[in-house]
């Protein structure tokens, strides 16, 4: 009988598709819906969508393929207690915010609960540790079932087996542990890849780089295919010392500048920018600064890049440190980075543009150091959150400048409640679990604020979150 | 006096009454401000902030809250006056310390509401706007009981025989409205379902603003969102869809004319029960239990109301398996917020309108629960009976809810979502939006709702623990 009128059903839907009586077609039903031509429509209409929606599903294809199972990180996720928090954090930002809570968390050696943050696999920013779940969203969306990447150390062999972010994480592993291993491996494989893809292999030797790279970067630098990979093997180089010779072009820069001397009975020698009086001046010199490698110029100064970050005038043109930090962040060796670090945070208010250049060459325990000197020197939370970059464990993240102006303004007569948020948000992030804890209990006593202001949620979740002492 | 809490700001009654909009909400306050009515009353540590449940007429308790700073408030009603009577009421019981505003974690729809206030926060009390109305309000007065005027038996007998005319009217337009939503469904299949697919939302439109007319209320609301329902499938689907729809119809129409007075067909066609009919009735299932939150369905109707409905679970061993609650209000009112955190739990009492599938239901009162581990019920045994037993009863229904037994998300080459459970014997499709954890993982149970073509899940349990529709 189900069979029966299974059959039917196919044209009894064929014409009410069309504006036709279904009757006729239907003499399975015959009995039930009777003779007249108008009742037996709406009776053969009330047991089709009867039949059709208790006993017709439809047919599941042959082809049904389930994912993977989402893999498990290196780092567990976070305690259940603290999800409620991190849920309310993550619904406040976008996708940048949302990858710094997870670099935060990371931070402290947990991972956000997939079911509260994913990264898509276009995410090259988030945490190398969510690696395994960007490949696993980058398999679901390409819709492939199969499961790729194994648990043996990642070499020429099994490189294909290596889903992208995966493989990333593997190299980046294998370079702080071996780097001439790592930079053989890269010999192999990057010729094979993409553009993109190996200008993003070739900036992992900017760990741990050595001249035992020069030659293959030479290699790179002279024969590449992409101008980029080839201008990224450049300043690679170039951080090696081994730039190209003084052209006319660093020669040309030099001349923006103007040495002297200080001092009557030790004397030593200045830089100084010459005052700009044109807006073509200054770009022609943001032009040369962006083309320059920063031995060059030192060496078109007359002088060694050691002396150049010793005598840097800090603070005379805002422009110009920018500019030199942006090329000392390119193509200085390390040393002269944290110099120049150094120098820079010796001024009063130091300059961010140019603290931000450098900040991606130094480690995150220098970051922090240089961060903590940006708030004593009398920075917001938010321009320390700049440089430390949601390392949530800068230290001395009270009785600074940026903590009395909060407690100020958040205890003042006319605030309001959406107020000051992002510095808020910003100590959240910034603040080590000890500092975190402090601050709340200064804004809660000292500002009134209440504990469950939604704005002291990111320190909240900061000040219970406990520091495993594992870097995600 | 703060009751229990801390030294923040008192509150006198003057405060109150400079803040009712008239001595008409202060009256109505005046009877909500009585222990009995109310649950889960709470206080922070610094005394600033205060919150409690009252029971209204809606599905759920009304949750409401208030800062004593500056007397900024807030209530989960309906109500247009503001502040409303729950939120005097609430201010009335602290102010007289009638219930102890022990301290307490602040819950987050407290906080919630903390971060989506305008207006001074910090602002001392004495600085607070000033009074909503000038016209005298008195608390006193709106406590004392008003006089009861004599009963008139020939008034009584006049209100019972117009009520009963009200109703014989009423039942006529219903039946006459049935009989052109008749007429309308077989002028649909003559003009074509294609055509139909293709004009859904203005044709139903037309007929339910006739059904409204005709006090069919609740028909019109559900033929309204029709178009939504059938567009929402995949285009193949739509004309065994629309017959599925119409089909409904006309047996939801014939069952009315068959049982004009049926509980459940009424509540279908014309209007649900009050919440006083409800709990007055002796067919009204009362469940204390355990019960944990699926999910909350928000939805905003073609007729200008939002839908919210909330899903529980029932981890006990007695009473239905599901129980529903359904709110309505209107969209100009703004988000309102959620009575619920999915994944929650409490101890409540739910009172489920009589029924065939008792379903909808009205939570009584509630407690949170502590840490418990009690897992998810067993999924039912004979699946395929699960999913249409409950149609042999109310063959009109719409969606079915189900506890799936372990099973996991698969894909066809199209990209279409399928549950299927772990022996592989059968597999349902998915509704639209399954991303996320919930594709990558067992699913070892999973809430679902089933809508005869289309399977919804609300929320699952899986090696990652418990995750909602998107994790």
């Amino acid at each position: 009988m189900a069979e029966a009128i299974h059959d039917a059903l196919g044209q009894v839907l064929a014409r009410w598709t069309m504006g036709s009586t279904a009757a006729p077609v239907a003499p399975v039903w015959k009995a039930e819906i009777g003779e007249d031509p108008i009742e037996a429509e709406l009776r053969l209409l009330a047991l089709s969508g009867q039949f059709l929606g208790m006993a017709v599903i439809a047919e599941p294809p042959a082809d049904l393929r389930a994912l993977p199972d989402l893999p498990a990180l290196a780092l567990p996720t976070l305690p259940d207690a603290a999800r409620p928090l991190a849920r309310r954090v993550l619904a406040k930002g976008d996708a940048r915010h949302k990858r710094s809570l997870a670099q935060f968390a990371a931070g402290r050696g947990w991972t956000l609960h997939p079911a509260d943050w994913m990264p898509a696999a276009s995410e090259e920013d988030a945490p190398d540790v969510y690696a395994p779940w960007r490949d696993w969203s980058e398999a679901a969306a390409t819709g492939s079932g199969s499961k790729r990447g194994g648990s043996d150390g990642l070499t020429a062999a099994n490189w294909e087996d290596f889903w992208p972010a995966a493989r990333n994480a593997a190299l980046a592993e294998l370079r702080h542990r071996d780097p001439e291993a790592a930079r053989v491996l890269l010999e192999t494989r990057l010729p094979g890849e993409g553009a993109d893809t190996r200008l993003r292999l070739l900036g992992q030797l900017t760990q741990g780089l050595s001249d035992a790279d020069a030659p293959f970067l030479e290699t790179v630098a002279a024969g590449d295919r992409a101008p980029k990979v080839k201008a990224l093997a450049a300043s690679l180089l170039a951080r090696l010392g081994r730039g190209p010779a003084v052209g006319e072009e660093t020669t040309e820069l030099a001349g923006f500048f103007t040495l002297g001397t200080k001092g009557l009975l030790r004397r030593s020698r200045t830089v100084a920018a010459n005052v700009l009086k044109t807006h073509a001046q200054r770009i022609r010199r943001q032009t040369l600064f962006a083309g320059a490698d920063y031995t060059g110029f030192a060496a078109a100064m007359g002088m060694s890049g050691e002396e150049l970050a010793a005598i840097w005038q800090w603070g005379d043109d805002v422009l110009a440190d920018i500019e030199l930090a942006g090329m000392a962040g390119r193509s200085a060796s390390d040393a002269i980075v944290a110099e120049l670090c150094t120098a820079l945070t010796e001024h009063s208010l130091p300059n961010l543009g140019a603290l931000l250049a450098l900040a991606s060459r130094i480690g995150p325990t220098q970051r922090a150091s240089i961060a903590q000197r940006v708030l004593r020197a009398g920075g917001s939370y938010q321009d320390a959150l700049v440089i430390a970059d949601a390392g949530g464990r800068v230290e001395g993240v009270t009785d600074v400048p940026a903590e009395a102006a909060l407690l100020h303004a958040l205890g003042s007569a006319d605030a309001r409640p959406g107020d000051h948020a992002a510095e808020l948000q910003a100590l959240g992030m910034l603040a080590s679990r000890a500092g975190a804890q402090k601050a709340l209990e200064r804004l809660v006593r000292g500002a009134g604020l209440l504990q469950a202001d939604p704005r002291l949620d990111m320190l909240r979740l900061n000040a219970a979150l406990e520091d495993r002492g594992v870097q995600g | 006096m703060l009751g229990a809490l801390g030294d923040w700001v008192a509150i006198d009654l003057g405060r109150i009454e400079g803040l009712a909009t008239d001595q008409a909400s202060l009256k109505a306050a005046a009877g909500l401000a009585k222990p009995g009515k109310w649950s889960g009353v709470g206080g922070s540590a610094d005394g600033a902030l205060i919150w409690g449940e009252c029971a209204g007429s809606g599905a759920n308790p009304y949750r409401v809250m208030a800062d004593l700073r500056d007397l900024g408030n807030k209530c989960t009603c309906p109500s247009r006056k503001f502040p409303c009577k729950h939120v005097l009421a609430l201010l009335w019981l602290n102010a007289e310390a009638v219930v102890t505003f022990a301290p307490e974690d602040i819950p987050a729809w407290v906080s919630d509401w903390l971060g989506r206030r305008r207006g001074t926060s910090a602002a001392p009390v004495g600085a607070a706007a000033k009074p909503a109305s000038d016209a005298p309000k008195d608390l006193r007065a709106a406590q004392r009981a008003e006089p009861e005027a004599p009963e008139d038996p020939k008034a009584a007998a006049r209100r019972e025989a117009s009520a009963a005319k009200r109703s014989e009217d009423t039942e006529r337009a219903i039946l006459d409205s049935l009989d052109a939503l008749e007429q309308w469904i077989g002028d649909q299949l003559r003009m074509g379902l294609a055509a139909f697919i293709d004009d859904a939302t203005a044709r139903c439109r037309r007929i339910a603003a006739r059904l409204v007319d005709g006090k069919a209320a609740a028909l019109a609301g559900r033929i309204d969102e029709l178009p939504a329902r059938l567009l929402g499938q995949p285009a193949g689907d739509r004309p065994r869809a629309a017959v599925v729809e119409l089909g409904k119809l006309v047996l939801l129409a014939r069952a009315f004319r068959a049982a004009p007075r049926d509980a459940d067909i009424r509540r279908a066609v014309a209007s649900s029960e009050n919440r006083e009919t409800v709990l007055a009735s002796s067919d009204t299932v009362r469940v204390t239990g355990l019960w944990e939150v699926l999910a909350e369905q928000v939805q905003t109707r073609r007729d200008g109301l939002v839908s919210q409905a909330t899903w529980l679970l029932n981890l006990g061993s007695q009473g239905p398996r599901f129980a529903m609650l359904l709110d309505y209000f209107p969209a100009s009112a703004g988000r309102r917020t959620s009575a619920f955190t999915p994944g929650e739990r409490f101890s409540g009492e739910v009172a489920f309108f009589p029924g065939r599938n008792p379903l909808r239901g009205l939570l009584l009162q509630r407690a949170a629960e502590g840490a418990d581990t009690q897992d998810w019920p067993e999924a039912a045994r004979d699946l395929a009976e699960a999913l249409t037993a409950p149609l042999h009863a109310e063959p009109w229904i719409l969606d079915i809810p189900v506890l799936l037994p372990p099973g996991r998300v698969a894909r066809d080459a199209a990209g279409q979502g399928w549950w299927r459970p772990a022996d592989a014997t059968m597999a349902l499709p998915l509704a639209e939006g399954v991303e996320g954890l919930i594709r990558g993982t067992e699913l070892t149970r999973a809430a679902a709702l089933w809508s005869g073509n289309r399977l919804a899940i609300l929320a699952a349990q899986t090696p990652w623990g418990r995750i909602g529709a998107d994790g």
